[in-house]
């Protein structure tokens, strides 16, 4: 049978994958500020396949079944989100790897090597205006709330919370990675589309969570 | 939006297979990974030249595949990076025995793509190296950027080593080659529009009628700065100049000069601009050896130019100068 942490751990790729795809549009629109406006259209067309695919995935535990969600990811998804997203994946699946259970620690250590594996794949530091500066604080957040002894659904919102101030913060700094990063002082002003579609997310996961599946 | 388009989807498959139907006895399509490849190649007396990039630079890449040219193209969609598993694939598709050399215009996506393509082709065995374009002097502070882009320029490389290896030269040989071409080249443009990819369906960013943007790149990201347009003589001092400085080219240096089209502008402008630009090198005691006037590496429908002179010597003059074919037709 499955267990709860295998079954959220496919709802939250899941609720990923649709998110990307929902929000094509609005992704590529806030590219297209002083990027190329591809990122929507790409990290569409790759999380398509992802729910394409869905039912076919190795199943055997909860790493196998991310390693396979990120060789997909890291080999179709075109531009620059296939081999972060995918970079991302694939560290996380190393922590997972064996396992049918995942505690709260294990989540955020997964978090923090998927925010490793983001810095060497791009050669990014937080600050440089990407989606490391949505990830990281929230996933101190979830740390810091772990650590309180929240439930989940406490957990999940102050997270989402977390993501959605950081990314908003991104409009003050300045791009030192990615496309936007040549246009120097212009990237001012704007937020970082990387981390707007971290909180995004986030904010797709904070409203399902309750109606996730469920194993017993 | 008003353009010939389907699907945008589809639109880069689509454009492929016009390429491959239009050109049936040099070129193969192969739609599994997006690849547009030489009949003939791979062969076993000859380093395979591959580029890749985002589509919507047409010529460049899918276009510019044939003999002492391209062995493929992979391109990805519209302004995107190919997935790494068609660059891995094209990669074994075209290995060998003399090696691969994957030519990359210098963007983030692109380095990542091609870079994870190498490591897993080296894997397997196929002997391979990698050479990075960076021409734009629009690019400032590298220090905190992934570096210069790789913009028109990109042709220069891709046209003497393409040379190189049709005559037989090693893969260590063709790289040096790149790497010289590439370090002596340099490139500045600018957009009097934003371009509309299929996908979006309007335009990237919005300019006035009477505003242009200086220092774009090849993929409709906006530029350094905007301006008020300007005449054609202060246009080109705005593309010529950075140019110039950068290197620098001196006095008494002989040059390649391209006048690249972004995809939008006629060939009458281009070829105004280029008459200009000549002068203006003339009257700095530089020389032109070599003279390029057309579309190159474009932005889709944008509107503008780029400017991109290359420092000859008698080895890189030789090989631009070597008989090279593409799927054009010659009346």
């Amino acid at each position: 049978m499955t267990s709860q942490s295998f079954a959220d751990t496919e709802f939250v790729v899941r609720t990923i994958a649709q998110t990307a795809v929902d929000n094509e549009k609005y992704f590529g629109d806030l590219d297209s500020v002083v990027g190329d406006g591809d990122f929507g259209f790409s990290l569409a067309r790759g999380f398509e396949i992802v729910l394409n695919d869905w039912d076919g995935y190795d199943r055997s535990d909860i790493g196998t079944f991310l390693q396979k969600i990120a060789v997909v990811i890291t080999s179709r998804i075109g531009g620059t989100s296939g081999p972060i997203w995918g970079t991302a994946f694939l560290r996380a699946a190393t922590v997972a790897k064996g396992r049918d259970e995942l505690t709260g620690e294990d989540v955020v250590t997964m978090l923090r090597k998927a925010t490793e594996g983001i810095m060497a794949r791009g050669n990014a530091e937080l600050g440089d205006k990407t989606l490391l500066d949505a990830i990281a604080p929230m996933t101190d957040t979830i740390e810091e709330r772990l650590a309180a002894g929240d439930a989940s659904d406490a957990v999940v919102a102050a997270a989402t919370s977390a993501a959605r101030t950081a990314a908003d913060a991104t409009i003050t700094m300045q791009a030192r990675r990615g496309r936007a990063s040549y246009t120097g002082e212009r990237s001012i002003g704007s937020v970082d589309p990387g981390a707007i579609a971290v909180a995004v997310i986030l904010e797709r996961l904070q409203s399902t969570w309750a109606d996730r599946p469920k194993t017993t | 939006m008003k353009k010939f388009v389907n699907d945008p989807l589809q639109f880069v498959p689509e454009m492929l297979t016009g390429i491959a139907l239009a050109n049936p006895d040099t070129l193969e399509y192969v739609p599994d990974y997006n690849l547009i490849k030489r009949a003939d190649s791979p062969r076993d007396d000859k380093v395979s030249i591959i580029q890749g990039s985002g589509s919507g630079h047409e010529p460049a890449h899918v276009m510019v595949v044939g003999p002492g040219m391209l062995d493929a193209a992979c391109p990805g969609d519209v302004f995107a990076a190919p997935p790494m598993d068609y660059v891995y694939e094209t990669t074994k598709l075209l290995a060998s025995p003399k090696g691969v050399l994957l030519l990359v215009n210098n963007y983030t996506g692109d380095r990542m793509a091609f870079d994870m393509a190498q490591e897993m082709s080296l894997a397997d065995g196929v002997k391979v190296k990698t050479l990075f374009i960076d021409d734009d002097v629009a690019v400032q502070d590298s220090t905190y950027t992934v570096g210069r882009r790789g913009v028109a320029g990109n042709f220069f490389v891709m046209k003497a080593v393409g040379a190189a290896a049709e005559a037989g030269a090693d893969l260590d040989e063709v790289v040096r080659i790149g790497e010289k071409v590439n370090s002596v080249t340099r490139t500045m443009g600018l957009a009097l529009t934003a371009c509309t990819p299929p996908a979006k369906g309007s335009p990237l960013f919005e300019l006035g009628d009477d505003e242009i943007e200086i220092g774009v790149g090849i993929h409709g990201e906006p530029g350094r700065r905007r301006a008020k347009i300007m005449p054609a003589n202060d246009l080109v001092d705005v593309l010529l100049d950075p140019v110039v400085s950068d290197l620098p080219f001196e006095s008494g240096d002989r040059v390649a000069l391209m006048i690249n089209g972004l995809g939008g502008t006629p060939i009458s402008e281009l070829y105004l601009v280029y008459g200009i630009a000549h002068e203006k090198l003339a009257a700095k005691g530089i020389t032109v050896g070599r003279s390029y006037v057309g579309e190159y590496c474009t932005s889709l429908d944008m509107a503008g130019a780029s400017l991109t002179l290359v420092k000859l010597d008698d080895e890189i003059e030789g090989l631009l100068a070597a008989p090279a074919e593409i799927g054009l037709r010659i009346f």
